[in-house]
């Protein structure tokens, strides 16, 4: 059990650790950095406080494992249609950039070309 | 007062085809512009459409065939014009059908004129699966909006200026031909099917083996039953 934990407290801070590394290189934007660095610590609880999954599994009624592994599951669900959203908005803004661009380019050239 | 009328011609790598497009286009007379989308194509199609003395859009990077149209769109209705045709780069819709689409837009005030190549005089001839793909997207739109389309996927087809306002602000980039029928009966627009003549495509062959056609089907169609559900 303590072994588990000290792996887990370990994970959560090499974890923090690359998150903090990413948004010092801007590699991360802000508002998705705060969604991993509360992973991070919601990790870093779990290793501090194991029997919290205890009343998890307690109130949801799911086994200590399986508990688990369904909580991550949604979460991993959660953040990978988060990101469907957010790149089917960015697909929809560059559309109508290189739109506007290939527009704005055509003007350009009739406006040289005084058509 | 003459009627403007912008004809759009969406075009990826249509190198071998398109100079005659625009130049049957041109035939038609100076009430006609040809506006060539090229869609980043990587041989010589914007030079020989420049040769031809057609308008061109190039864009930047390769937005499918929903993009390049609606940018057609959003400059035709920019510059005023009344009409829109849209027409493929690869010489299947012949411009001297045009006028067969533009009559019942002009007699009938039609908003959306589609040119069908399932008629009786038609010599065109089409793979066993890709008519029953046709014949399947046309039950569905008979089904689910009750309109009469027999070709839903042709991408022959003419649009008032009302029409061109709504496609340039929205226009489905997926599936854009069956897709856009769906948003038209939603926006209680009328539309019509002519019969037009179509050539066999000038050069080239389409990719499309039976199981991916069978995969795309499905694929249009989820389209196309979400569509019915959107808000615009």
């Amino acid at each position: 059990m303590l072994q588990m934990q000290l792996l887990i407290g370990f994970i959560s801070i090499v974890f923090f650790v690359i998150i903090f590394e990413f948004i010092r290189k801007r590699y991360l934007r802000e508002e998705y950095a705060i969604l991993w660095l509360a992973t991070s610590f919601a990790i870093a609880i779990l290793s501090l406080w194991p029997g919290l999954i205890d009343i998890v599994s307690r109130v949801t009624g799911f086994y200590y494992i399986t508990a688990v592994l369904i909580l991550i599951f949604l979460f991993v669900i959660a953040i990978l249609m988060h990101y469907s959203i957010v790149i089917s908005k960015l697909k929809d803004v560059n559309k109508e950039l290189v739109q506007k661009c290939a527009l704005l380019e055509l003007r350009i050239y009739d406006l040289e070309n005084k058509r | 007062m003459k009627k403007r009328i912008a004809v759009i011609i969406p075009a990826y790598n249509e190198e071998p085809s398109i100079g005659s497009v625009i130049k049957e286009v041109g035939e038609l007379g100076d009430d006609y512009d040809a506006i060539v989308i090229n869609d980043n194509s990587t041989d010589r199609t914007s030079e020989k459409a420049a040769m031809e003395g057609a308008i061109i859009i190039n864009l930047p990077y390769n937005l499918g065939i929903g993009g390049a149209v609606q940018t057609g769109f959003k400059y035709a209705f920019m510059k005023g014009y009344d009409i829109c045709v849209q027409v493929d780069g690869d010489g299947q819709h012949p411009p001297n059908e045009i006028p067969k689409l533009l009559a019942p837009l002009f007699e009938d005030g039609i908003d959306i004129i589609i040119g069908s190549r399932f008629s009786e005089t038609t010599k065109y001839s089409i793979t066993f699966m890709r008519g029953l793909g046709i014949k399947i997207l046309s039950l569905f739109l008979k089904l689910t909006t009750g309109l009469n389309i027999k070709d839903p996927t042709s991408g022959f087809r003419a649009i008032n200026r009302r029409v061109l306002e709504l496609f340039s602000k929205h226009y489905p980039q997926d599936y854009p031909e069956p897709e856009s029928l769906v948003f038209a009966y939603k926006q209680h627009l009328t539309i019509k099917e002519v019969p037009v003549n179509m050539s066999e495509r000038m050069y080239g062959e389409s990719s499309i083996t039976p199981v991916r056609a069978a995969y795309y089907m499905v694929k249009v169609l989820i389209a196309m039953f979400i569509d019915l559900f959107k808000k615009y």
